[in-house]
């Protein structure tokens, strides 16, 4: 366990001591994503701040992006990704797989 | 939207099914009962419905990181408790039953809480939005089916084998179970900015889609990550390397103690070193 600790405090230094990253907002609305697609730079982190308009709960997913978060309905939340290589990465809504769809465009 | 249910459903009973098989097939080898089971089980419902109904307040804790916390702070726990049973298993050192019930109970109650208060989540906004009743519990059946038939496949494929090598094979599993949570934890401190972001290693997914569903299972259940980062490489590996470091030092320790009578003066046999 110790071991655990220390190494997650040696990788969150590099994280601590980082610029902030530059937001980018996505809304969630009728179980569609807007905007469907996210330009974003290259080796760059970026924050993305993920508002659910619909009154239902949605799960942000995304297996090239490596990220799920479950985001309540009328709420907010924040995930961060990047740093990235120049390329398309897919993301869905888990819970509306069929409509909510988009991708993030590396640049 | 059927065959979305069906693998939402699948994929989160996989997860808990495994682990729910692998720990019962421990506790039927220890004869340790099914009581603590029934225990945990009822413990992981309670805690999931607390969590999904107070999943707003709690994702708004730490700047919009209590989910995250939240969720890795219970993946780790759950890796300290298959680690501690790992090690108990290695060593045979399963006298103290108390306690092997007390830790299999708050792994497979905090496995529950993580991914039934997922489901309480989804099912909650369906039923807020007036869906198709019908798709809905048809999904859901089919899915826990599947993945429930999984969980009892699996407890019998260990179970079906002789003492010492369903003991092999728990200890694989239970180390590369250990070792996907660890992952996925690390994953979740990352996505909050907690643990530094890196670019991945390197990609697999030529190898196996992470996307498909071989892929989402074996994501599901062993951690399996097409493209990591270096902290969860260094994770997963020093997971594994612990765990063959105590097979060996317990190889090597119950050696030391088979060769240890020749001290004796002129032992005649090897059967004597052993006997002595």
């Amino acid at each position: 366990m110790k071991r655990i600790l220390v190494l997650l405090l040696l990788f969150s230094l590099p994280a601590l001591s980082l610029a902030k990253a530059p937001v980018i907002e996505l809304r969630i609305k009728d179980h569609l994503f807007y905007p469907a697609e996210v330009i974003v730079p290259a080796n760059t982190k970026v924050k993305l701040l993920v508002i659910n308009q619909d009154a239902t709960p949605e799960e942000f997913e995304s297996y090239e992006l490596n990220r799920e978060k479950v985001i309540i309905g009328n709420s907010k939340a924040i995930i961060f990704i990047g740093p990235l290589e120049p390329g398309e990465y897919p993301f869905f809504g888990e819970f509306n797989m069929s409509t909510a769809l988009g991708k993030i465009i590396v640049e | 939207m059927l065959l979305d249910i069906i693998i939402l459903v699948l994929r989160e009973t996989v997860e808990a099914g495994v682990i729910l098989s692998l720990l019962l097939c421990i506790s039927n080898q220890y004869k340790l009962g099914y009581s603590w089971f029934y225990s945990a089980l009822s413990i992981g419902v309670i805690l999931a419905s607390v969590y999904a109904a107070n999943f707003r307040l709690v994702g708004e804790w730490f700047d919009f990181a209590g989910q995250e916390v939240i969720n890795a702070s219970m993946q780790f726990i759950i890796y300290a408790c298959l680690l501690t049973i790992c090690s108990l298993l290695i060593f045979s050192n399963l006298k103290g039953y108390r306690q092997l019930k007390l830790i299999l109970g708050i792994a497979i109650a905090l496995a529950i809480t993580r991914e039934l208060a997922e489901m309480f989540i989804f099912y909650a906004g369906f039923f807020q939005s007036d869906g198709d009743l019908v798709k809905v519990f048809t999904g859901s059946f089919i899915g826990m089916m599947i993945g429930l038939s999984f969980g009892v496949l699996c407890y019998y494929a260990i179970n079906i084998w002789n003492r010492s090598t369903s003991k092999i094979i728990q200890i694989i599993f239970l180390t590369l179970i250990a070792a996907g949570m660890s992952v996925q934890a690390t994953q979740l401190l990352i996505q909050i900015d907690w643990l530094s972001a890196s670019k991945p290693l390197w990609s697999s997914n030529w190898l196996l889609d992470e996307s498909s569903i071989f892929g989402q299972m074996t994501y599901a259940v062993f951690g399996y990550e097409s493209s990591p980062t270096l902290p969860e490489v260094i994770l997963y590996l020093s997971t594994l390397i612990f765990i063959a470091v105590l097979s060996v030092v317990s190889y090597a320790k119950s050696g030391y103690l088979r060769v240890k009578p020749s001290h004796r003066s002129n032992p005649s046999s090897p059967r004597e070193l052993n006997d002595g």
